[in-house]
């Protein structure tokens, strides 16, 4: 792959900017110069399965803009997309790219990631897996690449739950609950003090347990711009944690909730912040 | 010689839908052992009593646009896209992605009736673009998401 990508993030994740600038960072420091590109405006269209007009002329739309950026390779985040352009977007369409998921990169780069990690990470961190992203075996890079954390110990559960991410399993009744109840289980017989997740739904899904559990909950791109020095505060955890609608409108802030539209926020986005993970 | 013509690449998607539909009925030999494989059945009520092959036939019911069965419905409800279906099918039929294009058959979007309620989250990119509004600054958001 070369040294000049479009970075796609995806839709769902733009709730993580954390998580977005620190894979950023990350690729630049082994060496990966990138265009970003996420959002409505990028959507690969999977969540239209129930009209495939629009998920056809949002596919196409996309792959058109990654042609333009001329690049000649994406760097995928999202697992949804990437099985999205594997599976259907680019078998229709004409990508004039390769594809590859960041971990990829980054493991395939990890001599120079290692070169960068110099902090210390102490934690016992316990991975959160999910046997479903088939299209690349992420766990075992991951594991590879967070065992180059100075500090860190990381623990490797027999438990992966079903589903790519968490979100897949959310519209199935008592899937998400059975799956988190058995992470915080793993996560107790681990003797952890953090749990590593891989995708930004499962960020967004169990974040809300530092609330109640004895736990944290981190990315595991996190740890990694960590250990360069790089702290980026998890802000979507600190609004789902705060404890109350007062709270989170003071942490967002005035401005921010108005650029969102004030009642869209109170109508829908407050109460996905106030909602706790079920289990 | 033998002389096998190959699809020319698909214009569309419903053109792509339509080689992959037709592909998997040719290949599949209904052994069930796609659903067997599955680890999301436990969370259908009757899908663990219920017959492997007879739920495939259902499922590929859907794929020639008929009514399909309450089981193969069912199923596909309840798949999360683990892919162990597509693991275990011993004719290497992309198993996910039949039962994801079965469920857009069911959905009524290949031109058979709806069967099974949409999951389009209501507002979905209202959120998307609220949530940009409040982690990123205004120029990421030109530079990035335009």
């Amino acid at each position: 792959m070369s040294d000049k990508v479009t970075f796609w993030y995806g839709c769902n994740v733009v709730r993580h900017g954390d998580i977005i600038r620190a894979a950023i960072a990350l690729l630049e420091a082994v060496g990966v110069e990138v265009t970003p590109a996420g959002g409505a405006g990028y959507c690969c269209g999977t969540a239209k399965d129930a009209n495939l007009r629009a998920a056809e002329g949002m596919a196409r739309r996309t792959v058109e803009k990654f042609n333009q950026h001329g690049h000649g390779a994406v760097v995928t985040w999202c697992p949804s997309c990437h099985r999205h352009m594997n599976g259907f977007m680019r078998e229709y369409n004409d990508p004039q790219f390769s594809f590859a998921h960041i971990t990829q990169i980054l493991h395939q780069r990890r001599e120079r990631l290692a070169a960068r990690l110099t902090h210390r990470v102490e934690r016992r961190a316990m991975l959160h897996q999910h046997f479903g992203f088939h299209e690349v075996d992420v766990n075992p890079l991951i594991v590879d690449l967070l065992k180059l954390v100075p500090g860190l110990e990381l623990v490797v559960p027999d438990y992966a739950a079903p589903g790519h991410m968490c979100s897949a399993l959310a519209p199935v009744p008592r899937a998400l609950p059975d799956a988190t109840r058995a992470t915080c289980e793993a996560v107790r017989a681990a003797g952890a003090d953090t749990v590593v997740t891989v995708f930004h739904s499962c960020q967004r899904l169990l974040c809300g347990l530092e609330s109640t559990e004895p736990f944290h909950v981190v990315n595991y791109v996190s740890l990694l711009t960590a250990a360069m020095g790089i702290e980026l505060p998890d802000e979507y955890k600190a609004w789902k944690n705060a404890g109350s609608e007062e709270k989170v409108m003071e942490l967002i802030g005035a401005e921010r909730i108005a650029a969102a539209g004030d009642r869209f926020f109170r109508e829908a986005i407050l109460p996905e912040l106030m909602r706790r993970p079920q289990k | 010689m033998s002389v096998t013509n190959f699809p020319a690449k698909p214009a569309t998607l419903i053109e792509h839908l339509g080689q992959f539909i037709a592909d998997t009925l040719t290949r599949c030999t209904r052994c069930g052992a796609c659903f067997k494989a599955c680890p999301m059945t436990g969370y259908a009520p009757g899908l663990p009593a219920a017959d492997a092959q007879d739920v495939v036939a259902g499922v590929l019911g859907l794929l020639r646009q008929e009514a399909g069965t309450a089981d193969a419905l069912a199923w596909i409800e309840a798949c999360t896209q683990s892919g162990r279906c597509s693991a275990a099918c011993p004719e290497g039929i992309n198993a996910m992605k039949m039962m994801r294009v079965a469920r857009m058959s069911a959905l009524g979007s290949l031109g058979a009736p709806r069967k099974i309620a949409p999951r389009e989250e209501k507002g979905f990119f209202r959120r998307i673009g609220a949530f940009s509004q409040l982690q990123f600054s205004a120029d990421e958001i030109e530079k990035w998401q335009r």
